[in-house]
């Protein structure tokens, strides 16, 4: 058990709970706060959104150590408090055009959604049909086929509704607020206690006033529900699976951890390990260390002919970054692919490469682009090329005291790098099959035959691991993309990979699909 | 032509003005929606009122089962089978486990008649030891614990012996028929002697999970006398009331059921909440505490009900011309493991299967089998969309033989006032096929669209083999379709419900029903209604919340019936309280006097039963001859997709729905409802399809079924058509389902105009298309690419 301070819908908040407890159930049963719902425990939905400081998370992959010293905004915290004259709750101009079109039907998607929408027009989102519908991709709607919520957001940003600042608006911080870890901010401890409902006590009476004036009954059970939400007995809200966690700030101090002899597992983003421990699958880690303290793992940066991602490095911040725009599109393209905002703003570039799915959205684009691993633990530092990094389905060549420092990917002049990935849907869809391509142009060199040097064809959902493609690519090393080669290149591909069947799909399929895949770049790039 | 009467389309169609930016922005000048006295037609919204617990939705206040804390609760788990076909030997209790520390109950514990009762007596609440398993996710015990840490840890330690037994998984091979109809009409021989082409075709669809966001949740309360108060997310409360009561072995006086805010429900929260209810019960009373058993998504996917898997063998006489002569249809549907509501989901598939066409020579045979999966239920359509795809598909395919225009085919064939149904239903009113058709294809400019994609594919085919400009290929597709509004046959006569309106001694009018808000609107329309009827202000009526302490038995919340059947009885309600005040009020406006009467006489309450609608003949149960529904609703879908050929993967762009509900009560809702129902109907289209692997779901997580999200979704425009059913005091018919029907043969048909392959089978995933399409391909250049060949047709 650790002490959590943070600040929650501009109130301080401190609770004695694991430091692995779900931010969602902290939410709803630490603090009594249920307005945030669960709908599938594993990140899909997006029914638990929540802002932490200036962008969205699915509050169940957060475990809530990871939110010491932060600034949480929950659905509690859109509207102004109190009742209005006609004795309901008061609504946000975002909610009153949800209210108005008709954007909220079971409700139970509907405090995420907020959530999104509120993020969108924090960030200045205008009433663009594509940019809504973007970003609200991962929350799931099963009632309303996004409509009317899409004229809601855009009737909340197009001026129809009046804005005017709420009782929590100006938490947020800058775009690059969340770059850098907040450090834990001296003096929040005060407020709520885990054993206080003083979070509640602003809140409204729920159930229309007419029910509740005819129903006692059911009026002053309601009312109870959510007055006992953070009072019940603690010990009744522990879960399985909440292993003790450490977060060291320095690296140094987590080498010490990792010394020290036994299993630990890491934690970045959460994206996976979560998903892992709700649902109970395979052996729960004994203990986990969370590295998001830890400066030295984040950041972008540009060193002589090698771009460097530090391994907490997330997928929005490989989408907003300019240097990562400039040198490696696609790996960026690949980046915006993984699920949907919430998913890309937790999940990181090192999570993704020791998770070390054969489905791995980044891996491939990492493979075409000859990147390379570089690890650290006590015993010192170590650079692994990224071919070698993965080993069987799962495995990696990460040792037990070891950590993924940051990747590292040569700058090579004329290199072409090209990305697909074949989903069931467009937005928060593992992938069936993916494909980078790279190559540098004989155009460019001594021999003006568009012959292609350094050709690399790279998979995902391929085979056990994230692989690359190699007979394909030594029959295109040294050819130009005309119709022959690329007929030649789907056979040889289709000839080298044996994909299995799964539940997302068949042989078959993956097969003819990855070989028509690069035949269709192939074309692209040919230009014919 | 067209035989429905056709309102003033500023009257019958609510589109929300064009806003910047290509979206579609409401007007805040223009909500609430106003409409001129002077259109007012019985039923119809002068205003769109606000949802009425709009605002509790909105600031999180609104609470769902898993929102309310009882305190000393203890949460409750499952101990499911294994196997899909076993015998259940006993249930082994770990000695590494301190058993004391929870509550098991078995099949022993069961307190009642050990059933879950709804048509037939045959689905256990608890396998008993010795008992016959019949699927994969069969309940044997049951466990409560003080937290769910414990609860999971006893739950790893129990362990059913069980003998497995073979499984009988494909309903065609399976020998318990749960149910049959065969409905007759004409004669099928001469029809299709004097036919001109017979075409056959044979159509399958897969398990369509509901997927409401809001997992399966009961919470049961023991209270001091004996009984039980359950609180949960569910559509219907006097199903779990009545299925408590009977597993419970508890007068129905002593069993309580509260509906808490609900989550969606698309009817997979018909049937399935009694088993939670008991089983929260059962142990509740055992423990003698509150016990909350709350599904994780896995568990509510692994067991709980799904859409009906069908297959359907269409053969089809038509002539030259286009006028279908002869139509002979076999409906199979895989009914899982028990009944459940399966005779109820097959009538409505059989009754529906010819879809809604005048056909003079007619013979049609439903038939339900038992399989070892988990057993399928209701949901949204209710064996309607099955026999929806296979038959427009059907058409489809027919007007391709014909060259004929698919629109053209169905103008040709659709229903019209005074025609006959299979059953010798007349339809004598409110039928507007032909307008839901022309509205449809007249927004989507469906011939124009066409011409367009038929040039497209000349230039594909011209094309030879791969070209950068022919990845994407545009096609447009069309559906028509009915739904018979409310219960079936006489199910309306046997339920008997009742809707209550009273004015109470505080002046406040309250309406009191069993009907549920699952998002749909109940609590906003139902009010509404009422005080329309009043003529007073809608805040003056209440609704009261859905607890059989509080209502009346008004019926389940399924079957598109709470608009048209409990709205109509709520309306005659109201009218009959009007009355009573004004009569004894010397003929004063109930407005005017309502108040003063309720300190004068106390509270007045109205009980409305239900009576048959006026006119038509009663339905014959044992021939299946007479009118099968009271009204029907029309609907008709225009979906545009693009199909990426090098993957076969669709993109479904827009989809113009056209849907005849009688009367539109509330634009805002009622366009909701053809929205979602759309989008759902979508997504069983192209994506949504559950995998099954010895009778167990593989896809059983959100990260393997998946939905449509924002950024899949179409497009969507709804023009809402009135054909008033004179039956119903509103004249409203029901909606909730009708846009399921039509959407996915939409869909399906615009996948043949951009390919030109028909997939029969749903969903029409890529890996479907892209085999369709590569058979219908030569395999001349050796690596199986498509040469873009429209006459391909690989899947048919």
């Amino acid at each position: 058990v650790s002490t959590i301070r943070f600040l929650l819908n501009g109130e301080p908040v401190e609770v004695d709970v694991p430091g692995m407890r779900r931010l969602l159930d902290v939410l709803r049963e630490d603090l009594g706060l249920t307005g945030t719902k669960e709908g599938c425990g594993e990140g899909e939905c997006g029914a638990c959104t929540v802002i932490v400081d200036s962008g969205l998370v699915v509050s169940c992959l957060v475990p809530v150590c990871q939110v010491d010293g932060h600034v949480v905004r929950t659905v509690e915290g859109l509207a102004p408090v109190g009742l209005d004259d006609d004795g309901r709750p008061r609504l946000s101009p975002l909610q009153a055009a949800f209210l108005e079109t008709g954007g909220a039907q079971c409700g139970i998607c509907t405090p995420g959604m907020l959530m999104a929408a509120q993020s969108y027009l924090d960030d200045g989102g205008t009433a663009d049909e594509t940019a809504i519908r973007a970003a609200i991709a991962g929350n799931l709607c099963r009632c309303t086929g996004y409509t009317k919520i899409i004229d809601a957001i855009a009737l909340a940003a197009g001026g129809g509704v009046r804005i005017e600042p709420t009782a929590t608006a100006g938490a947020a911080g800058g775009p690059s607020a969340d770059v850098v870890p907040a450090e834990p901010a001296g003096g929040v401890g005060i407020g709520v206690d885990s054993d206080g409902g003083q979070a509640m006590a602003d809140q409204p009476p729920s159930g229309s006033a007419a029910s509740d004036a005819a129903h006692p009954v059911v009026a002053s059970l309601a009312v109870a529900g959510r007055q006992l939400g953070g009072q019940g007995d603690p010990a009744s809200r522990v879960r399985p699976h909440e292993p003790p966690v450490e977060s060291p700030a320095t690296l140094a101090d987590a080498y010490r951890l990792l010394a020290d002899g036994g299993p630990w597992r890491a934690i970045a983003g959460g994206t996976d390990l979560m998903v892992e421990l709700a649902s109970g699958r395979g052996d729960p880690p004994t203990r986990v260390l969370d590295l998001h303290r830890l400066r030295e793992l984040r950041g972008i940066s540009l060193e002589p002919r090698t771009l460097v991602l530090g391994s907490m490095t997330t997928y929005s911040e490989l989408l907003r970054s300019r240097l990562a725009g400039e040198i490696v599109p696609a790996l960026v393209e690949a980046a915006g692919t993984v699920g949907a905002a919430q998913i890309q703003r937790r999940g990181t570039i090192g999570g993704n490469l020791a998770t070390a799915s054969p489905a791995a959205d980044t891996a491939p684009v990492l493979l075409a682009l000859d990147a390379s691993v570089v690890l650290g633990g006590p015993s010192g530092e170590r650079t692994v090329p990224i071919d070698e990094f993965f080993v069987s389905y799962r495995q990696t060549s990460l040792r037990p005291d070891e950590l993924i420092l940051r990747v590292r990917i040569p700058i090579v002049p004329g290199r072409e790098v090209r990305f697909r990935k074949v989903g069931t849907r467009r937005a928060q869809a593992i992938s069936k099959v993916s494909l980078a391509l790279a190559w540098r142009d004989g155009a460019d060199g001594p021999d003006a035959d568009r012959a292609w040097r350094g050709v690399r064809v790279a998979l995902g959902s391929m085979a056990a691991t994230p692989t690359r493609a190699r007979a394909t690519e030594a029959m295109l090393e040294g050819a130009s993309p005309s119709r022959e080669t690329a007929d030649r290149a789907a056979t040889a591909l289709a000839e080298e990979l044996h994909p299995i069947d799964d539940v997302r799909s068949t042989a078959e399929y993956r097969s003819a699909v990855a070989s028509r895949v690069l035949h269709r770049l192939l074309r692209d790039a040919g230009g014919w | 032509m067209t035989t429905a009467r056709r309102a003033p389309r500023h009257d019958a169609v609510h589109e929300p003005a064009e806003g910047q930016a290509g979206v579609r922005v409401g007007d805040p000048e223009a909500t609430p929606l106003v409409i001129e006295p002077d259109v007012i037609a019985p039923g119809r919204a002068r205003v769109a009122p606000l949802r009425r617990e709009g605002p509790e939705k909105l600031t999180g206040d609104a609470l769902y089962a898993d929102d309310l804390v009882f305190e000393g609760g203890w949460y409750g788990g499952t101990v499911r089978s294994e196997v899909a076909h076993g015998r259940f030997h006993g249930l082994d209790l770990g000695e590494d486990f301190a058993w004391d520390r929870v509550i098991v109950a078995t099949a022993e514990d069961v307190p009642g008649v050990n059933v879950v009762s709804l048509i037939h007596d045959d689905q256990p609440i608890l396998v008993p030891i010795g008992g016959e398993i019949r699927h994969r996710a069969e309940p044997l015990a049951l466990v409560a614990a003080p937290d769910r840490a414990t609860l999971h840890e006893a739950l790893g330690h129990a362990r059913a012996r069980v003998e497995a037994l073979p499984a009988v998984l494909d309903p065609a091979a399976s020998d318990q028929e749960f149910a049959r109809y065969e409905l007759q009409k004409g004669d099928l021989d001469a029809g299709f002697a004097e036919a001109d082409l017979v075409l056959e075709g044979t159509y399958r669809t897969g398990h369509q999970e509901q997927l409401y966001i809001e997992p399966m949740a009961m919470i049961a309360v023991p209270e001091p006398d004996g009984g039980v108060t359950v609180h949960g997310s569910l559509q219907c409360p006097y199903y779990v009331h009545e299925a408590l009561a009977r597993g419970l072995g508890l007068p129905t006086a002593k069993v309580r059921v509260v509906q808490a805010e609900t989550g969606g429900g698309f009817g997979g929260k018909e049937e399935y909440p009694s088993v939670i209810a008991l089983h929260a019960s059962i142990l509740a009373l055992r423990a003698g505490r509150p016990v909350r058993m709350i599904y994780d998504r896995q568990e509510d996917i692994s067991a709980t009900t799904k859409r009906h898997p069908s297959v359907v063998r269409h053969r089809t006489g038509v002539m030259r011309d286009g006028r279908i002569v002869a139509q002979e249809v076999d409906v199979l549907l895989d009914g899982g493991a028990y009944c459940t509501l399966t005779p109820v989901v097959l009538s409505r598939a059989t009754l529906h299967a010819g879809g809604p066409y005048a056909v003079p020579n007619v013979h049609i045979v439903g038939r339900a089998m038992s399989t070892n999966t988990p057993p399928n239920g209701a949901f949204r359509g209710f064996g309607a969309p099955q026999v929806h795809f296979a038959v427009e598909t059907h058409l489809g395919r027919i007007a391709e033989a014909l060259g004929m225009s698919p629109l053209e085919l169905r103008r040709r064939n659709a229903y019209r006032e005074g025609d006959v149904t299979p059953t010798g239903q007349v339809l004598r009113e409110s039928v507007a096929a032909l307008e839901v058709l022309d509205r449809a294809a007249e927004a989507a400019e469906f011939e124009r669209h066409r011409t367009w994609t038929a040039i497209a594919r000349e230039r594909r085919e011209a094309a030879s083999g791969f070209s950068p400009d022919h990845q994407l290929a545009h096609g447009i597709g069309l559906a028509l379709g009915w739904h018979g509004a409310g219960f079936t046959g006489s199910g309306e006569e046997h339920l008997a419900s009742v809707a209550s309106v009273q004015l109470t001694e505080h002046g406040r009018v309250e309406v009191l029903v069993a009907s549920t808000e699952m998002g749909q609107g109940t609590k906003t329309i139902l009010p509404q209604l009422v005080a329309e009827e009043l003529d007073i202000p809608m805040e003056s009526v209440d609704i009261a919340p859905a607890d059989t302490a509080l209502v009346p038995n008004s019926g389940p919340t399924v079957a598109s019936r709470t608009a048209m059947v409990v709205g109509g009885l709520c309306v005659l309600a109201a009218r009959r309280l009007r009355e009573t005040v004004e009569a004894r009020n010397d003929g004063a406006p109930f407005a005017a006097v309502y108040q003063i009467d309720a300190r004068t006489h106390g509270t007045t309450r109205i009980d409305q039963r239900f009576e048959p609608y006026p006119g038509g003949e009663p339905f014959d149960d044992a021939t299946y001859r007479g009118d099968a529904y009271p009204a029907f609703g029309w609907a008709s879908a225009v979906a545009e997709v693009d199909v990426d050929l090098d993957t076969g993967e669709v993109r479904v762009q827009s989809v113009v729905a056209a849907d005849d509900v009688g009367r539109v009560i509330h634009p805002v809702l009622a366009e909701g409802q053809v929205e979602g129902g759309t989008l759902q109907a979508v997504g069983y289209a192209t994506i949504e399809e559950v995998k099954l692997d010895d009778g167990r779901y593989l896809n059983d997580r959100m990260a393997t079924y998946l939905i449509p999200t924002a950024i899949d979704a179409p497009r969507l425009q709804t023009i809402l058509v009135e054909a008033p059913f004179t039956g119903a005091p509103h004249r409203a018919k029901g909606l909730g389902e009708l846009p399921m029907d039509v959407g996915a043969p939409a869909v399906v048909a615009a996948i043949h105009d951009a390919t030109g392959v028909w997939i029969s089978e749903l969903p029409a995933t890529p890996e479907r298309i892209l085999a369709a399409v590569l058979a219908g391909v030569g395999s001349s250049d050796g690596s199986g690419h498509p040469t873009d060949d429209p006459q391909a047709e690989g899947a048919a």
